[in-house]
């Protein structure tokens, strides 16, 4: 029997094989399969509805695919293995934040609940790290969603993952909230964490990654090297798989 | 300590700080159940009945009703911005979720009935002093028995639209036993009958109890899944 409760070594951070998901005829994600090197950034675009934030459920292991494997972090992911979920951290467009509560006692909170051995410490650290501590002691329910976002990363990276998902993180910020958050991925990428990102946004999707793919009607349309793709030609076949909800497989960006 | 207590821990100082914050749940637990036991003060004629044969079922409604208003906040808030998502990516076992929340439920709920049993007492006339110990206990076997299923059904029924219409709908029958006993205990004990002659009920309320922490601890893995 495999013993799922502990890491095998690889090359790569992430690798999917054949993964399927289908909720009764639907399927959200339909055998995608690729491997994301440690320290890669891979930009993944797709129309809405195409079963990005499916894929991130299920390497993430919030929801079980239907079919086929995932490795994350060496850990095969299931559901229930909390090994898995400390090499991760996860930023999508709610904030996973208590409106109630000031931003350290968030973060202290969720420091606690990743096992930290110093919370409160490592809470102020994270919180000047996105430059919010003078804001440390108000409401989260005041902040902007520029800020929310910061703070999304803040608890995100507060227990230092290897490994970020990050489920559109541009959405309704506005060009300098957007600005903000691209310096603190591009400075979490040169610290060598291996990010996967699903994303709108093209320019700032191609800018900071290593890779990218397209998923449309639930599979990888492709998924390829950024040296290896031409920028118009990618924007061209996205919004066209965008408008028309499908692709025709083969045709390349190059 | 443990990894685990200190998760179960981190969830109910979560959910005091909130509380002691936006004071939401408790008083509208209280003003609900104080409305309740008004409301029947109104509407039982105390010369014809006495106090002590109605009083223990408008406890327990008033308990219970005020309870489901608390229970329903009570995931609602983790739902809120997607808190759940963030505490199940966090590496915990689901069941230090679920005692959390049971925890929290169980105190905001006995901190409330601590509160209206005094107003009870002088609403009704009747002296608990001399009672206090015995129904203390039986207050307790009985809320830790509706929390316990009500936490676990109120993480159910917080994913659905209708969950302020679904979880008292889903929770009520499950408590006839939990109910039932409590309120024969709670009679029993103002008839000034001794603790040592109910421990049947205290056994089958205890039993209940129980049952669904057990059931709740195989359950909620599966219940928190989307």
């Amino acid at each position: 029997m495999v013993d799922n409760s502990k890491p095998s070594p690889s090359d790569n951070a992430i690798e999917v094989r054949q993964l399927r998901k289908e909720f009764g005829v639907l399927k959200a994600v339909d055998g995608v399969s690729f491997d994301l090197k440690h320290g890669e950034f891979l930009s993944i675009f797709g129309p809405n509805g195409a079963g990005k934030t499916t894929l991130i459920k299920i390497l993430t292991g919030l929801t079980r695919p239907s079919s086929g494997t995932a490795r994350v972090a060496g850990y095969e992911v299931e559901e229930g293995i909390p090994a898995m979920r400390r090499e991760i951290g996860v930023i999508s467009h709610s904030s996973a934040l208590y409106a109630d509560l000031t931003p350290l006692e968030n973060l202290i909170f969720f420091g606690k609940m990743y096992g930290l051995e110093h919370p409160q410490e490592s809470a102020q650290t994270a919180l000047e790290d996105v430059g919010l501590a003078p804001r440390r002691h108000d409401r989260v329910r005041t902040f902007s969603r520029g800020m929310l976002q910061r703070l999304s990363i803040a608890r995100a990276i507060l227990h230092e993952p290897s490994i970020l998902f990050l489920d559109e993180p541009f959405t309704g910020l506005d060009i300098h909230a957007s600005n903000v958050l691209k310096e603190h991925l591009q400075t979490l990428h040169n610290k060598k964490r291996t990010i996967l990102m699903t994303t709108h946004d093209v320019s700032c999707g191609l800018e900071m990654c290593d890779k990218v793919a397209l998923q449309v009607m639930g599979q990888f349309a492709f998924f390829e090297d950024i040296k290896d793709i031409v920028k118009e030609n990618f924007e061209t076949l996205y919004f066209d798989a965008v408008r028309n909800n499908q692709f025709t497989m083969g045709i390349r960006p190059h | 300590m443990n990894l685990f207590l200190s998760q179960v821990s981190a969830i109910v100082w979560k959910d005091f700080v909130t509380e002691l914050k936006t004071r939401e749940l408790f008083s509208a637990m209280f003003i609900f159940a104080l409305l309740v036991i008004l409301i029947f003060i109104f509407s039982v004629n105390l010369s014809i009945v006495k106090a002590s044969e109605v009083g223990p079922g408008i406890l327990w409604v008033a308990f219970l009703f005020s309870g489901t208003l608390g229970l329903n906040r009570s995931f609602v808030l983790e739902k809120e911005n997607g808190c759940l998502m963030g505490l199940m990516l966090a590496p915990a076992d689901r069941t230090a979720i679920y005692f959390g929340k049971l925890i929290s439920n169980l105190v905001f709920l006995s901190i409330m009935e601590l509160f209206i049993l005094p107003l009870f007492m002088i609403f009704f006339n009747i002296d608990l002093i001399e009672y206090l110990l015995p129904l203390l206990l039986v207050i307790f076997l009985g809320t830790l028995g509706f929390c316990a299923l009500g936490t676990l059904l109120s993480s159910l029924a917080s994913n659905l639209k209708t969950r302020e219409i679904m979880l008292p709908i889903l929770l009520y029958p499950l408590l006839v036993p939990i109910v039932i006993g409590v309120v024969r205990m709670t009679g029993q004990i103002l008839a000034g009958e001794p603790l040592s002659g109910m421990m049947n009920w205290i056994g089958l309320t205890a039993s209940f109890d129980i049952i669904y922490i057990g059931v709740s601890i195989m359950t909620i893995d599966h219940i928190l899944e989307e």
